[in-house]
């Protein structure tokens, strides 16, 4: 009986297929897959949704933030497994994800992996294995950074004994473990060179050597207190200096462009009448194209307010240590990115958890963007 | 959302932490200085008032709010609604050795007590009751501290499910 069906549903199959209906449209080829232009144009940024609820299928997303199509505006999605880290080449093509894997999902055999992800294909076109000890962590930009002309990725550990794996990215390889007892992340300095934070409220730097082994330390003075108005350590880079805004408003900048990080002298984000302003948020701080530096700040701050919503964000002359443009939030916003062109858009993650876009210089409120599926993006990048 | 929830109540509820921090910040700081002064990064050896004479505190409230006392630097989802409770995991999860702490203020007593978050591990999210205050929170350069790490370490899968708050002790005054 059921032989007698199938034959008859081929030969029904068979009498479609043979019409002359079928004939008379042009067939649309099978297996075609899109890819990106390359460079991206300046205004796609990547949101990175960490997936919060379900962390091991993190997702970053292709959006092109001129866009009023909500359809449309996604340009392409790729993953990142168990909050990962993220950061990009300017001189390649290429993004880097770091991410944890286990064998049987939630449980098994633990692998961390740094890997490679093509901006044309959005395909991982690489990987390096790396020590199953990556920091697992709220998303910062300096658990992952490039230095030495992006020849070597370095990579924040966190046990919680902390390190610093070296991989070379290039030739993608690891390389070597760094030890830093007593300090957190990774800042990048100029050459084969990092930093990194300390408990006790130093800055430790390493020169590595060829091979990617340590090659010297230092360590700067006392410079911020841990407990009491501590610096955040989602400082912002300007031409190779950190600016580390502190909970109580202070700015703190070290520059990182010698062999040894030289702390500068502080100043502070709040004028006349600004009392009780303070910086707040997941990545609290910015920069654009000409090197003005944007900080995400709330009202009527108390201990426990340095991750609040920002209502406002404040931008700054920071060689002439001044306040220079106060742009009003049209939803305070827990996060902050920017594009990397010369007529930049800052790009926040707003309390509903959208992306409000807006001109940088100017301010002005251009569009939000929503219903693209993202459910918790804690970091927002310009295309490089 | 409960996230989304708690973002937006959070600015509504700023003005009222306000006012009770300012008076009392500069004590809260120095009862975190004072307990957390030699603790190693790993196991902090706490100079708490910690014995079995000691009696639990007197608690009021519900367990499954985030306003609960025991919860001023918690960032995750809240145990008690996870099928454990607020110092206990859910079945078949394991609980980290090692975490970070906060120093709440029981306002049934007015006094303060170190409260160890240690996380339950080996599921993924529990996705229910969560809850994010930073009172005591520091950058992860301060890790024992700071609530943006993971700390399902020393367990065998460091998956993260759900935070407990434990009171592991009474603060002590400088």
């Amino acid at each position: 009986m059921q032989r007698h069906n199938i034959m008859k549903q081929l030969i029904l199959l068979t009498v479609i297929f043979s019409s002359s209906a079928f004939g008379q449209v042009q067939p649309e080829p099978t297996g075609v897959i899109q890819t990106l232009p390359a460079p991206w144009p300046a205004h796609w940024i990547i949101a990175h949704d960490v997936a919060f609820f379900h962390m091991s299928d993190g997702k970053f997303y292709v959006l092109d933030a001129e866009s009023d199509d909500a359809a449309t505006r996604v340009k392409g999605i790729f993953n990142g497994a168990f909050i990962a880290q993220f950061t990009q080449a300017t001189t390649r093509p290429e993004m880097y994800i770091l991410e944890t894997f286990r064998s049987r999902g939630s449980r098994g055999e633990r692998t961390d992996v740094l890997t490679i992800y093509g901006k044309d294909n959005l395909a991982p076109i690489g990987e390096v294995v790396i020590p199953p000890k990556r920091a697992s962590a709220m998303p910062t930009n300096y658990h992952l950074q490039l230095v030495d002309d992006e020849k070597l990725a370095l990579i924040y550990n966190f046990t919680p004994a902390t390190s610093v794996s070296v991989v070379d990215i290039v030739n993608r390889e690891f390389l070597a473990e760094i030890p830093i007892p007593g300090c957190s992340l990774v800042y990048p300095m100029a050459g084969r060179a990092f930093a990194s934070l300390c408990t006790d409220g130093s800055m430790m730097s390493v020169q590595l050597d060829e091979n990617g082994e340590q090659a010297s330390t230092a360590r700067t003075g006392v410079f911020f207190d841990a407990n009491n108005d501590p610096i955040m350590e989602k400082a912002v880079m300007i031409d190779g200096v950190a600016y580390f805004p502190t909970f109580l408003g202070r700015v703190v900048p070290v520059d990182l462009n010698g062999s040894e990080p030289e702390v500068g002298r502080e100043w502070s984000l709040l004028g006349d009448g600004d009392e009780g302003w303070r910086p707040g948020g997941i990545q609290v701080t910015e920069r654009d194209s000409d090197g003005r530096m944007y900080v995400l700040m709330h009202p009527d701050g108390y201990e426990g307010s340095h991750k609040d919503p920002g209502t406002e964000v404040w931008v700054f002359d920071v060689e002439n240590k001044r306040r220079v443009d106060r742009i009003e939030l049209q939803l305070p916003a827990i996060s902050m990115g920017m594009t990397n062109d010369d007529d930049p858009l800052l790009l926040v993650t707003n309390v509903n958890l959208e992306l409000d876009i807006y001109t940088a210089k100017s301010g002005e409120y251009q569009r939000t963007l929503n219903n693209f599926a993202a459910e918790t993006v804690l970091m927002l990048y310009g295309a490089e | 959302m409960k996230w989304l929830d708690g973002w937006l109540d959070k600015t509504a509820e700023n003005t009222a932490r306000s006012i009770s921090q300012k008076t009392s910040r500069r004590g809260f700081l120095g009862k975190v200085a004072g307990v957390v002064v030699g603790g190693a990064v790993t196991v902090p050896l706490l100079p708490v008032a910690r014995s079995q004479e000691n009696p639990a505190p007197r608690e009021e409230g519900d367990p499954a709010s985030c306003e609960y006392w025991r919860y001023c630097a918690i960032d995750g989802f809240l145990c008690g609604c996870c099928g454990g409770s607020m110092n206990s995991c859910p079945p078949g999860t394991e609980m980290s050795p090692i975490t970070w702490i906060g120093t709440c203020e029981n306002p049934v007593d007015g006094k303060s007590y170190i409260i160890s978050y240690n996380d339950c591990c080996g599921k993924s999210s529990c996705g229910n009751c969560l809850c994010q205050r930073n009172e005591g929170d520091r950058p992860v350069y301060n890790p024992r501290v700071s609530n943006d790490l993971n700390w399902c370490l020393g367990t065998s899968s460091n998956t993260y499910h759900c935070s407990t708050a434990i009171v592991i002790g009474a603060a002590l005054d400088e």
